[in-house]
């Protein structure tokens, strides 16, 4: 695979330590386009019904991730959740994706169960298995501190569990660096039965384009169409829950926003960083050390809102799950039913929290872009469409300005490839089925 | 003539960087880009953009721009990004001159944070 790819996957087998790499094959593209359609193809390729360790995680990204078309950001992850049975996608947001794309691999599967803690470390086409002896134990902040300041590269990526995945909970969560992750259907707990700590990942690759000026030329008028658009315009979190079709958190979290930040190249930032020990008015760099949380998830805000948690209170609650690295939303969920307000007493309660939970919804897909969203509507479809592509699915969720036949255009003048309506919805219906 | 960046605008998208990096390598790359949104204070969401240009290196921050003379001494005491990029050693911003659509980082930044003084 020339073009919009590295041409590399990766078969890591950590019960071995064996890591053997296989060529991207432009016929696989061809039949399956890209993200979690070649995922799930390389889950059932890999799965074995041999092993005991529940199956093989496949991380990679969508055939446009990484390029200027506006919301190519995702990253997927694939596997067979421990909330639902079903094989499913987990978009990684934030900027794992690019970083995944431009890291020198364009799938990495990984398969069995290590003997003891490992890491992966992901950079310039090499991928090593490391002890992760002195990282077992922390919290999902202190691993990516540790781990960031080892490699000397604040921009490292860290797709890492905390306790709740060590101990194979499951309502663990894979974080990204700090914060809450799209993770709500319990990969925590699949890292934790790898002993496999976190995944660090940096990206300093290049993508060649096949007919680069007109590739260019068409995504510049994308984003001048969604430019154009007031409703585009409305950045953060709140504004993204509103748009989706949820009650605007806007007036409650107000008061304590500092910024909204956007995951790669998205048009829309659907993040919002809330100061809860800052004044957040402050535009110099903060003397705290942690100043507050950066909110990425809409489902769990609107529950505790409805607990009854002020914003702030929630922001810790959120703040405590993501060190813990169990899954905000799930946890608010239960909170609710529990009737607890209180920050502290309900971090007391991570240790013991149990599924099943209808945050995890019933979809191969994460639930973390179903806000608002009638799952058996267009929704699904409309989401294979990101995870193949390699959207943003929140994003996409919003941006009407794109069409699927406009990114099958860009598609082919990006890899050369005839990629057609037709072949798309076979391949959707494929993984949906 | 030049790029003005408002980095309270700025949502961190990185789509700047990548449309300047297009301009410099004809393929999608990070490395080479002259104007580079700086994302190495994650916790304390300290977020503002770097631009190399001919005779200097631009810090917009949020709360001003700060433009340092390239070759003259910096002040020692303050705290140099663990994760900065080798800006200094990049091609200064040329407007993307080659280019029909003007500078590529205005045209794909989503917010309109970056302009033309």
């Amino acid at each position: 695979m020339e073009y919009l790819a590295s041409d590399k996957i990766a078969i890591v087998d950590l019960a071995t330590r064996d890591i053997s790499e296989d060529e991207l094959d432009e016929d696989l593209v061809l039949d399956k386009i890209g993200g979690a359609a070649i995922t799930r193809h390389l889950y059932d390729t890999y799965e074995s019904a041999q092993s005991n360790d529940n199956g093989p995680i496949v991380l990679g990204t969508g055939l446009l991730t990484g390029t200027l078309v506006p919301g190519a950001s995702l990253g997927v992850m694939t596997a067979k959740s421990p909330s639902t049975g079903k094989i499913s996608h987990v978009p990684l947001n934030l900027d794992a994706g690019m970083e995944l794309k431009y890291s020198g691999f364009d799938y990495i599967v990984i398969k069995g169960k290590a003997d003891k803690p490992v890491y992966l470390w992901v950079h310039d086409g090499i991928l090593d298995i490391n002890d992760a002896d002195d990282l077992w134990g922390k919290d999902t902040w202190t691993a990516t501190d540790h781990l960031r300041s080892e490699m000397g590269d604040d921009l490292i990526q860290v797709l890492s569990i905390g306790e709740a995945g060590e101990k194979v909970s499951d309502l663990a969560q894979v974080g990204i660096n700090y914060w809450q992750s799209p993770d709500r259907l319990g990969f925590g707990k699949l890292f934790g039965l790898k002993n496999l700590k976190l995944i660090a990942i940096r990206g300093m690759g290049l993508l060649e384009i096949s007919e680069p000026e007109a590739f260019v030329e068409d995504c510049a008028e994308v984003i001048a169409a969604i430019r154009s658009n007031p409703a585009s315009q409305k950045q953060g979190i709140a504004a993204a829950a509103a748009a989706l079709g949820e009650e605007d958190l806007g007036d409650w979290l107000g008061p304590l926003t500092h910024r909204h930040m956007a995951c790669f190249n998205t048009p829309v930032a659907t993040n919002t960083f809330i100061f809860t020990d800052e004044d957040p008015t402050l535009l110099k760099e903060s003397t705290a050390a942690e100043p507050g949380f950066l909110l990425t998830d809409i489902a769990p805000l609107v529950s505790l809102k409805n607990a009854g948690l002020s914003a702030k209170d929630a922001g810790m609650v959120l703040k405590a799950c993501a060190k813990y690295g169990i899954d905000g939303a799930a946890v608010a969920e239960l909170t609710a039913k529990s009737g607890l307000t209180d920050p502290g007493e309900i971090e007391k309660t991570f240790p013991d929290l149990k599924g099943p939970v209808e945050s995890a919804g019933n979809s191969i897909f994460s639930p973390w872009a179903a806000i608002g969203q009638d799952i058996n509507g267009n929704w699904e479809r409309r989401q294979a469409v990101a995870y193949i592509l390699g959207l943003h699915p929140v994003w996409f969720q919003m941006a009407t300005e794109i069409s699927d036949e406009k990114l099958l255009d860009l598609a082919g003048l990006g890899t050369e490839m005839e990629f057609t309506l037709d072949t798309l919805n076979e391949v959707i219906e494929d993984i949906l089925a | 003539m030049g790029i003005q960046i408002d980095a309270l605008k700025c949502i961190a998208c990185m789509a700047c960087e990548l449309a300047c990096g297009y301009h410099r390598d004809d393929a999608f790359a990070l490395l080479s880009s002259c104007i580079v949104p700086y994302r190495g204070r994650e916790k304390k969401n300290y977020v503002g953009v770097i631009l190399k240009e001919e005779d200097s290196l631009v810090a917009a921050r949020p709360e001003g721009v700060e433009i340092n003379r390239i070759g003259e001494e910096q002040d020692p005491e303050k705290e140099a990004d663990a994760s900065a990029k080798p800006m200094l050693l990049r091609e200064s911003c040329d407007l993307c001159d080659d280019m029909e659509n003007g500078p590529l980082c205005i045209a794909f930044c989503p917010t309109n944070a970056i302009s033309m003084a």
